[in-house]
């Protein structure tokens, strides 16, 4: 098994992948992905040759679990037992490979640039951690994922010691259509309370709040129903639900009240719940995307094989407070390669 | 308007011999001040806007309605009652003061015309989204203060000019005979202005300076029964009070243009200006040039004015008419004579659009500068060695060609350098369609940067509307490090197309196809992961592009207004009189998608997002037309009106019918009422507002019960103004 990491480094300023589609959509994270990923097999494009004869003069292939995925890398006897990524050879040389850990890093991520501008009281951070459908709610493996998914943003935002607002998204939920009672009822039978709620105890108020890791924590897309039902048996009760109003504005007068009552600010946002479903990311690191993953058809074709299971996707924010202006913005997203 | 202060203005012969002096005063302040604040960081994002009305006399028992002159005695009751009172109508229906007791009260100012006001939020606003949402409440409220420290016939309107100013039989309230000895007009009297002695200063010195009267000819709208040639019926030939009524029969007013021949008729205009404060002196210069491109077409999105001196125009928007009204250049600066005594052709008027790009962006490139920019190389060599890059002291040395037109002779005794009055004197007298201003002397604020080419809109709905989008746009532009720059003469040529009747959807504007950042690689060191060019530390260039540039003319082509404001695809499906041509690859994703991505991206609650949503839709719609700008509505409403003879003349019975239904808007929106009832009545309302002026916002949510019970609290007022309008009817 391998764990992929995959990231879209600062989109703010990365051009069309920002602009909005109407609707609740994932076009933002998976063009970004894209436009990522092109972006690093351009940028380090003239360290092929380089990698291939690295500088002890010896190319090592190495097997994962057994598999022969076909994963060139460049290691050389001093770093072999760090566990820093070491830039991959090969066709993927434009990736990283954290030995120890097992994970590649789809593109490379280069820490030095990463960071904020500014000290941090400046800003106004927040993350959206999604759990994904395609994996099981296990309330031990939800509490990896996030914990992981904030290092990696508190790393790539240089080293924060916390976020403003973690909000959390669970799989099997919308807020489907017009914004009006419908949804608000449909809503009432979605997604799972139970491992909801098991959720949010372990994985968020536990590991993250209770340790300082995150000042305020919110939910996305709970209609009325869930949203008390949830605020009665959490302990620290979401500050926040985000939920998509599309272009109309009628809030559902008692999701209103009861957000009111609870003192729950309603945000808006656009986003689906289904982030990154698995044949999306398939193809986008296919042999038609990105190249990361062999053709199953072809018999030689170099890249990595097996069952690809997008497990969670991070999106973080960093805005500049008193002049809202956004600074930095982007994706990770987690997977395993079985 | 600056400051007012007291003095002897000297009369122009004198004030010419003193205008190197103030220059070269000037100069220093500026570089005072320049050295004292280029290094100011971190101001948070603020900002300002002005509301400018004109003051009308109306009353339905008059025959017509007449411009009140009594701005001293408005302004002394507005200064008069130490805590400006918010009782009666203003109070209730106004939700700026939501947090009772803790209103900032509105500051009122007065302006070159005797006619006009204007008036400013008490405070600056900030960058808080909800803050947003004060605005419109807050121009409401100042609104609803003026109107009651004015008579009971006098009313505060948001039109851009009024329609019969400068027409023969008396258009003020008193009424004064023309001809006077400061404005030498024979279309309005010397008292239309502010008799404080800066404004009749100013009108007489242009006029001397310039050697003639000005000279505001605006083509006339020929209509089914227009004589044609049209000769303005309006102009006095046998007028020989003054020298300068010789202008007329030297040709000053040639067929088929509506002839206008005073500063009032330009700077009796309203408009709406944004003010921002910029975080330090770079993002001010930034802000300045991505703004700049889109001057043109906020001005055609905002069209407002299509009636001069009681004919309808062939144009839709001020900007060209106050430009004349203040262009103080000599024959020999015009080109209509050799230089001999002045030191160089100027092409364009004081009042006019931007001729510089300052910022120290790298992606500014050489061929955006105007090529034939007018500069005094000694003023910028004095700005160089005082230690300024060569930008800004280009753009301070072309600003600085202009002679001082106003000077007070107290302020010449010594150079006061915690001052900037003399360089104030020449910046503040340059009203092209941006304005860098840098902190005032005390260096208590920040750079900021003036939006100033929108016309004002009828309702504050609006004004609030295009305020909040020129707001969030600079924050798109900010964040998303977008870059709108093409070469500045375009611009300049976009600010002329958007005269043109109906430019916002006939019309086509040079815009830049590629709004986005240029990738840096990883391998070229400055890193795209962190460095959003926003937050650029100061004074150093931005990121550097990598990929070699091509042709200037490949990065712009002609943009509707509705594709620049919607995007190309949002215009391909909506516009009907222009045919997108955007080729494969070549699509604009539009302002207000840039916005709304913009919006997604920060947190924000969901009556905040609806409300500015309701504003960025007014926009949508206006830019693609399934809304009509107010040119376009008011042009309909006099073609509408039994008395319209098709004859291009707009008469005192129209013009009164059209500002009583102004007034009748105004009202409505003032308590917070819709406009429903008026609909029907007023000729093409719902064209010029859609369903958004209706009673019930369209917006649910938690403020729905609390709007409906003031709806029902408010209905006896509502029955009484609606009363009053269908008498009239």
């Amino acid at each position: 098994m391998a764990k992929l990491i995959l990231s879209t480094g600062n989109i703010v300023s990365g051009g069309p992948s920002i602009v909005r589609k109407p609707g609740a959509s994932n076009l933002e994270l998976i063009n970004s992905l894209k436009v990522s990923f092109q972006d690093a097999q351009l940028d380090y494009a003239d360290e092929i040759e380089n990698l291939n004869v690295d500088v002890n003069g010896t190319t090592t292939t190495t097997t994962t679990n057994g598999t022969n995925n076909g994963v060139h890398e460049a290691t050389n006897g001093d770093s072999s037992n760090s566990s820093n990524p070491e830039p991959v050879a090969g066709p993927l040389y434009w990736t990283a490979q954290d030995q120890t850990k097992n994970t590649i890093y789809v593109p490379r991520i280069d820490w030095e640039t990463a960071g904020l501008l500014e000290e941090r009281s400046q800003y106004d951070i927040t993350v959206k951690i999604f759990f994904l459908p395609t994996t099981t709610p296990d309330v031990s493996r939800r509490a990896a994922y996030t914990s992981e998914a904030l290092s990696l943003v508190q790393k790539e935002l240089g080293g924060i010691s916390d976020v403003d607002l973690l909000v959390v998204s669970f799989p099997g939920m919308s807020f489907d259509g017009d914004c009006e009672w419908e949804a608000d009822k449909r809503n009432a039978s979605q997604g799972d309370d139970e491992a909801e709620i098991a959720t949010w105890q372990a994985a968020v108020e536990e590991a993250l709040y209770a340790q300082g890791r995150v000042k305020r924590l919110g939910i996305s897309e709970f209609g009325t129903e869930k949203l008390a039902r949830f605020i009665k048996r959490v302990q620290v009760p979401p500050a926040v639900d985000q939920i998509n109003i599309k272009n109309c504005c009628n809030v559902p007068p008692p999701l209103a009240k009861l957000a009111k009552e609870q003192n729950v600010e309603l945000l808006v946002h656009s986003d689906c719940t289904d982030i990154l479903p698995e044949g999306t990311l398939r193809e986008l690191l296919g042999p038609q995307g990105a190249g990361l993953l062999a053709d199953p058809k072809a018999t030689s074709s170099e890249g990595l094989s097996g069952n690809l299971t997008p497990q969670w996707v991070i999106k973080y924010t960093a805005v500049v407070r008193n002049r809202g202006v956004i600074e930095n913005k982007g994706y990770f997203a987690g997977a395993e390669l079985n | 308007m600056g400051l007012l202060a007291l003095g002897t203005a000297l009369d122009w012969p004198d004030a010419k011999q003193q205008a190197h002096l103030v220059r070269a005063w000037g100069i220093k302040q500026l570089l005072e001040i320049w050295n004292k604040a280029k290094g100011k960081e971190r101001d948070a994002m603020l900002w300002g806007d002005e509301i400018e009305y004109l003051v009308v006399n109306y009353s339905k028992d008059d025959s017509k309605v007449l411009l009140s002159l009594r701005q001293a005695d408005i302004l002394k009751a507005l200064a008069d009652s130490k805590t400006l009172k918010v009782t009666g109508d203003c109070a209730p229906g106004t939700e700026a003061n939501g947090d009772a007791g803790n209103v900032t009260l509105p500051v009122f100012h007065p302006e070159f015309g005797r006619f006009m006001l204007e008036a400013t939020p008490g405070k600056p606003w900030g960058i808080d989204f909800k803050d947003l949402l004060t605005v419109e409440a807050d121009m409401k409220l100042r609104r609803c203060i003026a109107k009651d420290h004015m008579l009971p016939n006098e009313h505060p309107i948001t039109l851009t000019t009024f329609p019969r100013i400068g027409s023969p039989g008396g258009f003020t309230e008193p009424s004064y005979p023309v001809s006077g000895p400061k404005l030498r007009s024979q279309f309005v009297p010397d008292e239309i202005a502010n008799p404080h002695i800066r404004f009749p200063t100013l009108a007489a010195n242009i006029r001397s300076r310039r050697g003639r009267k000005v000279q505001v000819n605006v083509p006339v709208f020929r209509d089914e029964n227009t004589p044609w040639p049209w000769k303005d019926p309006t102009v006095n030939y046998d007028l020989h009070n003054w020298p300068e009524d010789d202008d007329v029969r030297n040709g000053a007013a040639p067929d088929n243009f509506i002839h206008m021949d005073a500063m009032a008729f330009g700077m009796g205009s309203c408009c709406l200006q944004i003010t921002f404060q910029a975080k330090n002196i770079t993002e001010g210069r930034k802000m300045y040039d991505q703004l700049s491109p889109l001057g043109p077409i906020l001005l055609a999105l905002t069209a407002a004015t299509p009636v001069y001196k009681g004919f309808l125009a062939d144009t839709d928007v001020r900007w060209n008419q106050i430009s004349r009204a203040v262009d103080d250049r000599t024959p020999e600066e015009m080109g209509e004579k050799p230089l001999k005594n002045d030191r160089w052709r100027i092409p364009k008027s004081r009042y006019a659009s931007n001729s510089t790009y300052i910022s120290t962006d790298s992606r500014l490139r050489p061929e955006y500068m105007d090529p034939n920019l007018v500069i005094d190389p000694e003023i910028k060599q004095q700005l160089l060695d005082g230690g300024m890059d060569d930008r800004l002291a280009t753009h301070f040395a072309h600003l600085f060609i202009r002679d001082p037109i106003v000077i007070f002779n107290e302020d010449l005794q010594e150079l006061d350098l915690t001052k900037t009055d003399h360089f104030e004197n020449i910046q503040s007298t340059n009203w092209q369609h941006m304005r860098f201003k840098p902190p005032p002397a005390d260096n208590s604020i920040g750079w900021r940067v003036e939006f100033r080419p929108m016309e004002i809109q009828i309702t504050d709905f609006e004004n609030a509307a295009f305020s909040v989008f020129i707001v969030l746009i600079t924050r798109a532009i900010l964040s998303f490090d977008l870059n709108f720059y093409i070469p500045i003469v375009k611009v300049d040529e976009n600010m002329e197309t958007a005269h043109a009747r109906n430019a916002n959807l006939e019309k086509k504007f040079w815009f830049r196809k590629n709004p986005f950042p240029v990738r840096t690689t990883r391998r070229g060191g400055s890193g795209s992961r962190s460095a959003s060019g926003a937050s650029t530390p100061s004074g150093g260039p931005s990121r550097p592009a990598t990929p070699p540039l091509g042709p200037v003319e490949d990065e712009y082509r002609l943009m509707s207004v509705n594709e620049v404001i919607n995007g190309t695809a949002y215009a391909k499906a909506t516009s009907k009189e222009v045919t997108e041509d955007a080729e494969e690859g070549e699509e604009f994703p539009g302002l207000i998608p840039l916005v709304e991505s913009y919006l997604d991206s920060v947190n924000m609650d969901v009556a905040t997002r609806c409300g500015l949503a309701r504003y960025l839709d007014l926009i949508r719609k206006r830019a693609s037309g399934e809304l009509w700008t107010a040119a376009k509505w008011i042009r309909e409403f006099i073609a509408k009106h039994p008395e319209y003879k098709k004859d291009s003349v707009v008469s005192e019975e129209v013009t009164k019918d059209l500002v009583g239904a102004v007034i009748a808007i105004g009202e409505r929106e003032k308590r917070g009422l819709g406009i429903d009832d008026l609909i029907g009545q007023v000729p093409h309302l719902e064209k010029l507002f859609g369903t958004f002026l209706k009673g019930k916002s369209p917006c649910g949510g938690a403020g729905q019960a609390a709007l409906e019970q003031e709806l029902k609290d408010d209905d006896t007022k509502v029955n009484g103004v609606k009363r009053k309008f269908e008498g009239e009817e």
